[in-house]
């Protein structure tokens, strides 16, 4: 770990009935789950160490926002991750797949999207140019965002979803990503990436040349190496190359099979990292544990 | 298997959901080249164009003859498989085939493209993912132990909230037709793969959506030695983010719960022992959609350049035809 001060994020996979490590688990979670609820978590986190908070950007996420907004509350750090994948999938079954969800995306982009960048990519979005396409759903994002947190807001990284990065990744989509990360820093905004293929991530960026200080990486880091892809081992060198890179790691408590002070002492040993993001999902969970984390974090 | 590429050239037909994604895995392989594209959707097309530069992008599967295809994945809806792995074995566009999971939409049809497998040759394979999943083979393992004794009964289900929130009468999920080919076909595939063959006994559908849909589907069988074993099927369920898929197995010492994420052993006299994904090395070299979709690739493609017989293949998967043809019968008994 570097000897800068760790930022202590508040993750919100407990607020949509997520747990990587057991659905049956997710589910009987879920059903205590409100949105004043996790507003209160949120904020209770804040209040026990944590720095700020990040979410995808859905209605569930937004209407958090709105009531922390709403009750006063100091919002910290935001870091904002999207397309928040299920809201999509869900949308594609009931579209009619693929091409139903595109054409339905399209509609909601042109009309409720900065009318500049619509109006500036138009005609590369008429031609499907993936690029402009990007862009303009990256507007429709913020705007969304703007529209809960106030137009003055200031988020510290928007993160492209692991499923756009890794696709992207795959059929070594160059241009796209860096026509991604121009368009952010045209907005002050830090761009980012969420991976579940950290190396690869890397290897990537570094063959094309990015400039890691200039980004926002989020990925998996804890003790037991889950989903660490390709291997704990190789995630831990690639950490290394991502030199200047902000680093946040996820999956610290490997979706809770393990605990605060267990995961500390790997973490603590790691080179490169730049914060935590840590989902809570009771109010025990969001007093102490960001509690124990802040203790290494300084 | 050697070509003059140096690499596997690989063709897609249909760019849904799981086009989409297999296409991107493909593309991580290093021995492989996603070489041609075939969509009859122009929007998928245009969009295909632009990330595929390389790839011929069409929406006439006959373009794919003359293209040296090594390997043709069949991503389309179900009740297309038939009609196109046909053409592709009738025009000789390519002998290794995957197609996504069922087999086609009927027995007989199942029963025509398994002949017709056999008299070509190659590695084909029906995307029954879920054998590639640790916890299952988890569980494999523990039966192939006879850990649980003789086995007595099993109970699994496949559920989803795909449809939870659709109104009654829409018809919304006729194009993905049944939900018992479906969902139910992953978990028939499962009890099949770890109990050998099974005979359907009873079953019950509901159509909640419309009147002709098909939103749950309960059945019994009978297996060998007297196991019996029942299934629950439905994508009507709430509170199913993702679709989950699930065992409980009762033999003379004990129980064996699987799910996708977990397995949990309780034997006679013992303490109950846990495993989760993490427990059971779940990583795999590059994860897209989840880590079964990348081993069951990386299997396909070894069997493609080895000649090896696929896990899940025309064979295997016309079993589960076989037992959700009976499945029909008994309904519209």
């Amino acid at each position: 770990m570097s000897n800068q001060k760790l930022s202590l994020l508040v993750g919100d996979n407990p607020f949509h009935g997520i747990s990587h490590l057991s659905q049956v688990r997710a589910r009987e979670r879920n059903e205590q789950g409100s949105t004043e609820h996790a507003a209160h978590l949120v904020e209770l986190s804040l209040q026990n160490g944590a720095d700020g908070f990040m979410f995808s950007v859905d209605e569930t996420t937004l209407s958090i926002l709105a009531q922390l907004r709403q009750s006063g509350s100091e919002l910290g750090r935001l870091y904002a991750i999207a397309p928040y994948a299920y809201e999509y999938v869900r949308k594609a079954t009931q579209t009619g797949g693929v091409a139903g969800l595109a054409k339905t995306l399209a509609k909601e982009l042109i009309f409720s999207s900065n009318i500049k960048v619509v109006a500036s990519n138009a005609p590369r979005i008429l031609r499907f140019d993936l690029s402009a396409l990007l862009k303009t759903y990256v507007a429709y994002e913020l705007s969304r965002i703007r529209s809960v947190c106030g137009k003055k807001v200031r988020l510290d990284a928007f993160m492209l979803h692991e499923i756009i990065t890794d696709m992207a990744l795959a059929l070594n989509m160059e241009q796209l990503c860096k026509g991604y990360i121009n368009f952010l820093e045209s907005k002050h905004v830090r761009p980012g990436f969420e991976t579940r293929n950290f190396p690869y991530l890397v290897d990537k960026f570094s063959e094309w040349g990015l400039d890691f200080s200039k980004l926002t990486l989020t990925s998996s880091f804890n003790k037991v190496g889950f989903q660490m892809c390709p291997s704990q081992c190789e995630c831990e060198a690639a950490l290394e190359r991502a030199e200047g890179a902000e680093v946040i790691a996820m999956s610290v408590l490997a979706a809770g099979y393990l605990k605060p002070t267990e995961a500390i002492d790997y973490l603590a040993k790691l080179q490169g990292l730049s914060g935590l993001v840590i989902g809570v999902s009771k109010e025990r969970h969001a007093t102490e544990t960001f509690r124990v984390f802040r203790g290494i974090a300084q | 298997m050697v070509n003059t590429y140096g690499k596997l050239r690989i063709g897609v037909v249909g760019l849904g959901k799981m086009g989409v994604m297999h296409s991107c895995l493909l593309s991580t392989f290093p021995n492989v080249e996603v070489a041609a594209l075939c969509d009859k959707s122009r929007l998928m097309r245009t969009v295909a164009k632009r990330a595929f530069q390389k790839a011929v992008v069409t929406g006439d599967l006959q373009k794919f003859a003359g293209l040296d295809l090594d390997a043709v994945y069949v991503l389309t809806p179900i009740p297309s498989h038939y009609f196109i792995i046909k053409e592709l074995y009738a025009k000789g566009i390519a002998k290794n085939v995957f197609v996504e999971k069922t087999l086609s939409q009927t027995y007989s049809k199942s029963q025509e493209l398994s002949e017709f497998s056999e008299k070509t040759g190659g590695a084909n394979m029906v995307g029954y993912m879920k054998r590639f999943g640790v916890a299952f083979n988890q569980v494999k393992a523990l039966l192939d132990k006879q850990v649980l004794g003789e086995l007595r009964s099993f109970e699994g289900y496949a559920f989803s909230s795909d449809f939870a929130d659709v109104p009654d009468g829409s018809t919304v999920s006729a194009g993905r037709g049944g939900v018992v080919e479906d969902l139910g076909s992953h978990i028939v595939d499962l009890a099949l793969w770890l109990f050998g063959d099974l005979n359907v006994t009873s079953a019950k559908v509901n159509s909640r959506i419309a009147p002709t849909s098909e939103d749950d589907i309960s059945f019994s069988v009978v297996g060998q030695d007297g196991l019996e074993g029942r299934f629950d099927v439905s994508w009507r369920r709430s509170g199913y983010r993702m679709p989950e898929f699930g065992l409980r197995i009762q033999g003379t010492k004990g129980a064996v719960y699987a799910n996708d994420d977990e397995v949990r052993l309780e034997l006679s006299g013992s303490p109950p022992k846990s495993w989760y994904r993490l427990d059971m090395n779940d990583n795999v070299g590059y994860f897209l959609g989840g880590a079964e979709y990348w081993r069951e690739n990386k299997h396909f493609l070894e069997c493609v350049s080895s000649g090896l017989t696929p896990e899940s293949n025309f064979k295997s998967a016309l079993k589960v035809d076989q037992l959700l043809d009976q499945v029909r019968r008994q309904i519209s008994r």
